[in-house]
């Protein structure tokens, strides 16, 4: 079912920080949403997700990092079944298994606590827990930045194919271009608290509209090699 | 683990050891002559020289500083604190009379303490800086500056006198240790409150909380699951400190409302310059100091097994 | 010149940097990539002597690097600064201690060049962002015109676009003063465009010491290789058709 929010605003101490936004985001959409520090994609991400819970819809968040996410005194175990629990499953009734295997964390002791595992996996594990309940949409907050490339890179592919072919519908929010343009269909473009522009990624990439989009077209890789 | 432990030994050790040596020292070397201190408690009247000289070589004072240390010190490696001297009578049986007396009001006084700082704190951290919360810190700033002895006779003047609702001296009933336990636990609320309080507002800026509440897990179960246990680091840290204060407390309480225990059996020691009890008194408070250390270094490792591992 | 001549570290019982040598002339930049816990940061707390090698030697032109003042940027752009003191007091005081001053227009020239607002020296570092706070960092750090600049990290909290311009600002003024950069970092498309050498370092070890070109063309099988690839697939680096 296609997932569609209007008229999502904030503001913070009297400024606007984002100024009245629709979207629509249809069933196994994968989405870039993209601008420079202080745009307000974040500010975007958490008010789709409250405005589409409102909405009775399964929204499912990921933060930066895996600090952001676990509770360092509690088990892996404990994070899993209060997952479950807040969504109203038995525990024991997600498909653990299945999850774990996709994203290659089946090794992890969930008896342990976070830090113990090491970031890259408790960084799966959390991503594992977003896709309980096979959620309407999973918001990803800049996935990779406190991971390892190569850790970094393996999750992303994970998540991807485990995603293909589903409903689930994903938003990944960046400042890195070059990341999205790899990783989605569809970019939109932030700049100072509004959607600028968006666009099936290969449009933007090729010819960006607005001053926002462009530098960011211009400054998304750090060169281009020969090959 | 067990190289903790045998740290947390030894670390028990020197501080007992320290403390038994530095009360010795302190007493022997007081202004005054002992002996004729533990004459006077003994047989209650003025006495002639030859009986204070008795006095002093039964006592074991006619001898030099070092050897009546070592004479004190060797029995109290097996525990066993000697004979009074003024009484003559083995110390342990009354300490263990004093400890039945003092242990229930101390923990009396912690539940008072706890059963009014736990909701004023929770009630306080719910919205800082409103008027709830700066009543609350008010109520505990003036609760550390109100000394317990003052506290204790308005509260004996008001529920004892006025009132005639409780009684205020002696230890006969378990009413008598009401206004002692009101006294102690509300001196220790003040602390009680604002540790907890911050302690509570400091949890709950933990990193990891909108994410979990954008999980859609419930306040309640966020506070009972995650703030909670983050709070009770530092609470758990001060309750060990508090300690101090109660004991502290308790000596003065026991003697303004004139119950038995610890506290009136220690200040009567000094008064009669009865050394081996003031040492048992001392060499026992340390004890408890250094096992509710150990207690809550316990409690630590289970709360946040970090700790333990940065240890090792 | 940096040389690290077959260098040990030691942290305790493990052994965190074995048999390290790399060298580094003035003007030209090496980045160090590598996963974390491979040893990058001990291998900066060796060269500023921190860390003192279990065996092996660090110097600079033959004689111990801090006496040539080494640079540095830190990793943490906020706890890099004293929270109690104005960002200019912190930026100025290498300067002072060591009796030197700096030209006025240098420094708005350097302010302007990172794009940061004007007044800014004059605030706390509490009461700027982690991306100006970083900016500032490297400011302080290029500010007192040391012949080794070490960065541990520097861009890490920036924007893809400013990160470029920062870049930038650095690899221009290198050219202008000559000054021999080393640059941490975990973004390989950093590491590729602006260092002239790169070194891949994994658990304490150097996997490879080779140019961009090399790197990314034909890494050396294995660990080298998997980062290529991931630098690929995250975009970082681009393979133009």
């Amino acid at each position: 079912m296609t997932l569609s929010v209007s008229g999502l605003s904030a503001v913070r101490s009297g400024r606007t920080i984002l100024h009245p936004t629709s979207l629509v985001i249809a069933p196994g959409a994968r989405i870039g949403l993209v601008g420079l520090s202080g745009s307000g994609k974040s500010t975007l991400g958490h008010a789709l997700i409250d405005d589409l819970r409102a909405q009775g819809r399964s929204v499912a968040h990921v933060p930066q990092s895996p600090d952001e996410a676990l509770d360092p005194l509690r088990s892996m175990a404990f994070h899993w079944q209060e997952a479950e629990h807040a969504l109203g499953l038995t525990p024991g009734s997600a498909d653990q298994r299945g999850l774990f295997a996709a994203l290659n964390i089946e090794g992890g002791d969930l008896s342990k606590r976070p830090w113990s595992w090491s970031r890259g996996m408790q960084q799966r594990f959390v991503i594992a827990m977003a896709l309980i309940g096979t959620p309407d949409l999973i918001v990803l907050d800049e996935p990779t930045s406190a991971l390892d490339p190569v850790v970094a890179a393996a999750t992303m592919d994970l998540l991807d194919r485990h995603l293909d072919g589903r409903e689930t519908a994903m938003m990944l929010i960046t400042h890195d271009l070059g990341l999205a343009a790899r990783r989605v269909f569809q970019l939109m473009v932030m700049h100072d608290g509004q959607l600028v522009e968006q666009a099936p990624t290969d449009d933007i990439l090729l010819r960006p509209q607005t001053r926002a989009a462009q530098a960011l077209v211009a400054h998304r890789n750090w060169m281009a090699l020969p090959c | 683990m067990i190289m903790g432990l045998l740290g947390f030994v030894l670390r028990a050790a020197v501080v007992l050891s320290g403390t038994a040596a530095l009360t010795f020292a302190l007493l022997w070397n007081a202004p005054g002559d002992p002996a004729q201190a533990i004459a006077m408690a003994r047989f209650d009247a003025l006495l002639t020289e030859d009986v204070i000289d008795q006095v002093r070589a039964e006592a074991g004072l006619d001898i030099s500083f070092w050897p009546a240390f070592t004479s004190w010190l060797v029995p109290l490696l097996s525990l066993d604190f000697g004979n009074s001297a003024v009484t003559g009578r083995p110390v342990w049986p009354d300490l263990v009379t004093a400890m039945s007396y003092t242990f229930p009001l101390a923990l009396a006084s912690l539940a008072v303490g706890l059963a009014v700082s736990l909701p004023l704190a929770v009630l306080a951290a719910k919205r800082p800086g409103s008027l709830v919360d700066r009543c609350a810190v008010a109520v505990a700033s003036l609760g550390v500056a109100i000394p317990a002895y003052w506290l204790g006779l308005l509260l004996i003047l008001l529920f004892a006198v006025k009132l005639a609702w409780l009684p205020a001296m002696g230890a006969r009933t378990a009413a008598h240790a009401i206004l002692p336990a009101l006294t102690l636990g509300l001196g220790v609320t003040a602390s009680f409150t604002r540790i907890i309080r911050s302690g509570i507002l400091e949890a709950r800026g933990q990193p990891f909380l909108p994410a979990i509440r954008r999980r859609g897990v419930s306040d309640r179960a966020i506070g009972r699951d995650h703030v909670a246990p983050h709070a009770a680091i530092p609470v758990v840290t001060v309750f060990g400190l508090e300690l101090a204060f109660l004991l502290e407390g308790l000596v003065l309480v026991e003697v303004i409302f004139g119950r038995p225990g610890l506290g009136t059996f220690l200040v009567q020691a000094i008064l009669a310059r009865d050394f081996p009890h003031v040492q048992a008194v001392v060499v026992l408070t340390a004890l408890i100091f250094v096992t509710v250390n150990l207690l809550i270094d316990g409690i630590y490792r289970v709360i946040e097994p970090r700790i333990g591992e940065r240890d090792a | 010149m940096l040389r690290v001549n077959q260098v040990w570290v030691k942290r305790g019982a493990a052994v965190a940097l074995q048999d390290i040598s790399l060298s580094l002339e003035p003007g030209r930049t090496l980045a160090v990539v590598g996963e974390s816990g491979a040893g990058k940061s001990t291998l900066i707390a060796a060269i500023l002597g921190l860390l003192r090698p279990s065996h092996g030697e660090i110097t600079w032109a033959g004689a111990p690097v801090r006496a040539c003042r080494p640079a540095l940027v830190m990793q943490e752009p906020r706890s890099a600064f004293n929270p109690v003191l104005s960002l200019r007091r912190s930026v100025m005081e290498p300067i002072v201690a060591s009796g030197g001053t700096i030209p006025a227009d240098r420094l708005c020239h350097l302010c302007d060049g990172l794009e940061l607002p004007p007044d800014i020296l004059d605030r706390r570092p509490t009461e700027v962002s982690i991306g100006q706070a970083q900016r500032v960092g490297i400011l302080r750090a290029l500010v007192a015109s040391a012949p080794l600049v070490l960065f541990d990290e520097p861009l890490s909290a920036l924007d893809a676009v400013t990160q470029k311009h920062t870049a930038r600002l650095i690899s221009d003024l290198q050219c202008e003063e000559g000054f021999a950069a080393l640059i941490v970092t975990h973004d390989l498309g950093y590491a590729a465009a602006h260092g002239d050498e790169i070194a891949v370092l994994k658990s304490g070890r150097i996997e490879e010491i080779a140019t961009p070109e090399q790197f990314v063309l034909t890494p050396k099988p294995g660990y080298c290789e998997q980062l290529r690839d991931a630098a690929l697939a995250l975009g970082a680096l681009e393979a133009a058709a």
